[in-house]
């Protein structure tokens, strides 16, 4: 399973247990990091950069530190 | 608020006109106040103007009126002809207390050239038998006629008629003179008015020694040496305030000028002059004008008021309006657009932006649903793509399929 991945279903998680609309909240992640969650499968290969930008957008967004 | 949002930079620039919109009418108000205020003292200087004319054109058609029925009486006429001050004397005073309450306050017979002596003051019959050398008088001596004009004599700066006076036969036995002292004008005129009048005289006309007599005989206090160039003949304020002038006399229009709108405890007046002609043409003096336009300014004052208010709140009203119409037209339009997007992004493949109106946004709205429409395709064709194939790879591939 690819980093990517991991961080992925991490912020699904994060947005289930915070109540928040799960559509609208991954909308704004995908567009902020620039990488789209639904795309993101276990055989995506990481991509430092890709992570960095779901990191920071996860972060800014959620306020999840992954 | 976001300070560089468009529904701030609109709020700003409506903000902006409103601040505009009232500095403008403040101005504007303020200029026609300017405006008024100046109109409203030349007219009370023209009308004050009008109105003395008027004042003197009726006195001395009572004088003249008066004269004529003296003149007829045979038996003033021969004691006239006599030079017999006591009979005339005899004969006048009872008149002239009647003459005196009707404003005739100077009453005077001279004898015949060459030397026309005053043979009899009835208002002041212990002075006599002086010359007054008078530009009336030598106009009297020249033509032999009627005189009307204003002259400064021991009783005072007046409106007189001086007339000759002939006997039976035709000879001139002597002349006759009746005249108005100019205080009671401004007195007459601030009641028909309600503005306030001064009169000033220039010291250049006068001669010392009879302005000195005319304060006697009127019991009034010498104000001779009040003021370098001028003085006051009389007024009808309690202080000499309204009267002050600075410029040449003789230098001023025929017309009047306007000289100045001061305000003086909580009240605004404004403040006019108009030249004052003796007999022979000079300007002697000048007449003031005060006029209160207090009244004026407060209804100014209040339709300014009103005025602003009105705009502020037809302006705050037009703001609030605009920026309804524009929440309603653009703003909450967009939003739902970037709504819309962003849970497509999310994976909402369902929600659809719809067309609200064939507007500028609705062209916007059409063209994002298109857009997502062919987005949320190649989404679902990469979801049904077996999990091995690499999912933005798909993407890319079945991006460049539709193309």
């Amino acid at each position: 399973m690819s980093q990517l991945y991991d961080l992925r279903l991490r912020i699904e998680e994060k947005i289930k247990s915070s109540g928040l609309d799960p559509m609208e909240t991954k909308g704004k992640i995908g567009l902020r990091s620039g990488k789209l969650l639904a795309l993101i499968s276990p055989s995506t290969p990481d991509d430092p950069q890709a992570i960095a930008k779901l990191k920071l957008a996860a972060r800014e967004i959620l306020n999840l530190d992954l | 608020m976001k300070w560089n949002s468009i529904r701030t930079k609109v709020l700003a620039a409506l903000l902006a006109c409103l601040v505009i919109g009232v500095g403008g009418i403040l101005a504007m108000m303020r200029y026609g106040f300017e405006r008024n205020s100046q109109a409203l003292a030349a007219e009370s200087v023209l009308s004050a103007q009008k109105l003395f004319t008027i004042l003197q054109a009726r006195e001395i058609s009572k004088m003249t009126a008066v004269s004529d029925t003296l003149v007829a009486n045979p038996q003033i006429r021969d004691a006239l002809a006599s030079q017999d001050r006591a009979r005339l004397l005899e004969l006048t005073a009872p008149l002239y207390a009647q003459l005196k309450a009707q404003g005739i306050t100077n009453w005077m017979f001279h004898t015949p050239e060459p030397d026309m002596r005053v043979l009899l003051r009835v208002h002041n019959p212990a002075k006599f038998d002086d010359q007054l050398n008078r530009f009336m008088d030598k106009e009297a001596m020249r033509t032999h006629a009627i005189v009307i004009g204003n002259e400064l004599a021991k009783a005072g700066f007046a409106l007189r008629v001086l007339r000759p006076v002939y006997d039976a036969n035709g000879t001139l036995i002597g002349y006759l003179e009746f005249g108005e002292e100019f205080g009671q004008f401004i007195h007459a005129m601030e009641q028909q008015t309600g503005n306030d009048y001064g009169l000033l005289l220039s010291k250049d006309f006068l001669n010392r020694e009879m302005w000195a007599e005319s304060c006697a005989v009127w019991k009034r206090r010498d104000n001779w040496n009040d003021n370098p160039s001028f003085v006051v003949a009389d007024r009808t304020t309690a202080s000499d305030a309204i009267l002050r002038f600075h410029d040449d006399l003789s230098a001023m229009q025929g017309q009047g000028q306007v000289l100045e709108r001061y305000e003086e405890a909580n009240s605004v007046f404004v403040r006019g002059i108009f030249p004052i002609r003796d007999a022979s043409g000079k300007t002697v003096g000048a007449m003031f004008v005060i006029r209160n336009i207090s009244e004026f300014y407060l209804a100014m004052q209040h339709t300014q008021n009103v005025i602003v208010l009105m705009t502020i709140a037809a302006l705050s009203l037009g703001m609030l309006m605009v920026l309804m119409l524009l929440n309603r037209l653009v703003f909450r339009r967009l939003q739902h657009i970037i709504r819309i997007a962003t849970r497509v992004v999310g994976g909402d493949y369902e929600s659809e932006i719809q067309v609200s109106s064939h507007d500028e946004v609705g062209e916007f709205e059409l063209l994002f649903e298109q857009f997502r429409s062919v987005f949320v395709t190649l989404l679902t064709g990469v979801s049904a793509l077996p999990p091995s194939e690499d999912a933005e790879d798909a993407v890319e591939h079945k991006s460049v399929a539709c193309v």
